[in-house]
């Protein structure tokens, strides 16, 4: 399969990968995961808030590297932001930024339903339908 | 310019050199390139190179040249044997018993032929990727014609008792044909000394081309040709011979002494294995004794099959399974040996060859180790599925 050079970058060298440092005594720290076995893929966001924004997020993952890569984008562009953006994440902007093929779709979707899942323990409301 | 290692000799091999160097002699004005059915100098000058690349690819397997038909490939090879026999076989015989564990060209072929309306009857193999021939013979009843049962595995190197399975076809008034398109080379084949009816083979596996292969169909054996167009091989295959690929796969057999290459094979297998082995969970899918001595599939569990191949890109290997689509399809033999899902997708097939070197395998296991660790660090504190 080919990968594009930015999924190749970031799934070899994740910055955002592994655990957040917990120095700040002050920021919470939720997290939030998902899976589908079906299509063998785990991803797990934890996310530090401080006044209400983003401080740091991490991710640790078991899937392709079309996974990897678009978990590492997700919690970069999460940095410094409103919690609220936890549910802002655009995973169509995800896969065409990546050029990660359609089929993976529903992989990508995991990254999504983790957020949602740390938006839920912070009380971020969700949107109604 | 980055590193490349090549360890998927189970999937096709490189042309050996003193190959290439006959085939190139075929081609041009001032070689063999005329038609072999020509009657004129240059397809006699064609034709003999034709016979003598039979007589080699023969002798290797231990056929007789009068049965042999060269094709495309194994996967023509597999279909003219199967579609070819059960076309001829009486309305009231046409029952196929194969496994679950073969190619997807005798696979496939055999679903086109079960909605063609023949009968098809599954075998499975053990957990070491092994059928036993009893279970063969279980699923042989009085509508089947024909038993078809791969040699090698090409996934796992499980070698299959061929012999016992053509004694007890014998005894039952049933013809076997065996894909052995993994074998030669590595393991050695006497299709005449097993009793063998038909028998695919194909020569890019062995450092032979692309693009040719052979049934062997032992004389006296019938079967409805599936081409049209000439009388070329009996009518069992028209086409003009391409020499130069019958010339290569000829020299290709010749050099392909499974007594000359199979113990370099099967002691770079086990260096390959050693290195592995230090991995934790690593498990090799098979059974070393008893496997063919080029394929080497390992399980690492709690790792994604498609990312440790990315991982180690530089390194061409495959996987046990088909990961293009959406929902990963685990390796059907994988499956049928009964491993999980999540186990399955995580296996890794290398296979080794002709020119793969103790240094390409040592490297090979650093590789995987170090990336197994990575891409175990990322996915910590996984559920205990993905490491089933």
């Amino acid at each position: 399969m080919d990968y594009s050079s930015e999924v190749l970058r970031r799934f070899d060298s994740p910055a955002t990968a592994g655990e957040t440092d917990g120095a700040d005594a002050d920021a919470g720290l939720v997290a939030g995961e998902a899976e589908d076995r079906s299509l063998n893929v785990w991803v797990r966001f934890q996310v530090q808030l401080r006044d209400g924004a983003i401080r740091d997020v991490r991710f640790r993952a078991f899937g392709c590297p079309h996974t990897i890569a678009a978990a590492d984008w997700a919690a970069e562009r999460l940095h410094g932001r409103p919690a609220a953006a936890l549910r802002q994440i655009d995973v169509p902007r995800i896969r065409r930024e990546l050029e990660i093929p359609t089929e993976k779709l529903g992989k990508l979707l995991r990254i999504e339903d983790a957020l949602a899942a740390c938006a839920d323990r912070i009380g971020v409301p969700a949107p109604e339908d | 310019m980055e590193r490349s290692v090549y360890l998927d000799y189970a999937a096709t091999s490189p042309v050996d050199p003193r190959v290439a160097e006959r085939m190139l002699r075929c081609l041009t004005a001032d070689g063999a390139f005329g038609n072999p059915s020509s009657a004129h100098r240059h397809g006699a000058a064609a034709m003999r190179l034709v016979e003598q690349a039979r007589d080699s690819v023969c002798a290797r397997v231990g056929a007789e040249p009068a049965g042999l038909v060269f094709t495309s490939g194994a996967t023509e090879a597999n279909n003219l044997a199967l579609k070819g026999v059960l076309a001829d076989a009486p309305a009231e015989r046409r029952q196929l018993v194969t496994t679950r564990i073969e190619h997807k060209s005798v696979l496939d072929t055999a679903r086109a032929l079960e909605a063609a309306g023949c009968e098809i009857s599954w075998v499975d193999c053990d957990t070491r990727g092994v059928v036993r021939p009893e279970a063969v013979a279980e699923a042989i009843g009085p509508r089947t014609a024909l038993v078809s049962v791969m040699h090698v595995n090409n996934e796992t190197g499980a070698v299959q008792d061929v012999a016992a399975l053509a004694g007890l076809c014998r005894e039952r008034g049933v013809l076997l044909h065996v894909d052995a398109a993994q074998s030669v080379g590595k393991v050695p084949l006497d299709i005449g000394a097993a009793g063998i009816d038909l028998c695919s083979l194909t020569a890019h596996k062995a450092c032979g081309p692309k693009g040719v292969g052979a049934l062997y169909v032992r004389p006296g054996v019938r079967l409805e040709p599936q081409l049209h167009g000439g009388e070329q091989q009996r009518g069992l295959r028209p086409g003009t011979l391409p020499t130069h690929q019958i010339v290569g796969m000829g020299s290709a057999y010749a050099l392909a002494d499974p007594a000359g290459e199979g113990p370099r094979l099967r002691e770079l297998r086990l260096r390959l294995w050693r290195g592995l082995a230090a991995i934790h969970g690593a498990s090799v899918n098979g059974d070393l004794d008893s496997g063919a001595p080029h394929i080497l599939n390992v399980a690492f569990p709690g790792v994604d099959g498609e990312s440790l191949r990315c991982a180690i890109r530089e390194i061409s290997v495959s996987a046990g399974s088909a990961c293009t689509s959406d929902s990963p399809e685990a390796s059907h033999v994988l499956s049928t040996m009964g491993l999980p899902d999540a186990r399955a997708l995580g296996s890794i097939r290398f296979g080794i060859g002709r020119f793969t070197t103790a240094e390409e395998v040592d490297y090979a296991a650093a590789r995987v180790a170090a990336e197994v660790a990575r891409l175990r660090a990322l996915a910590d504190a996984a559920p205990r599925w993905c490491s089933a």
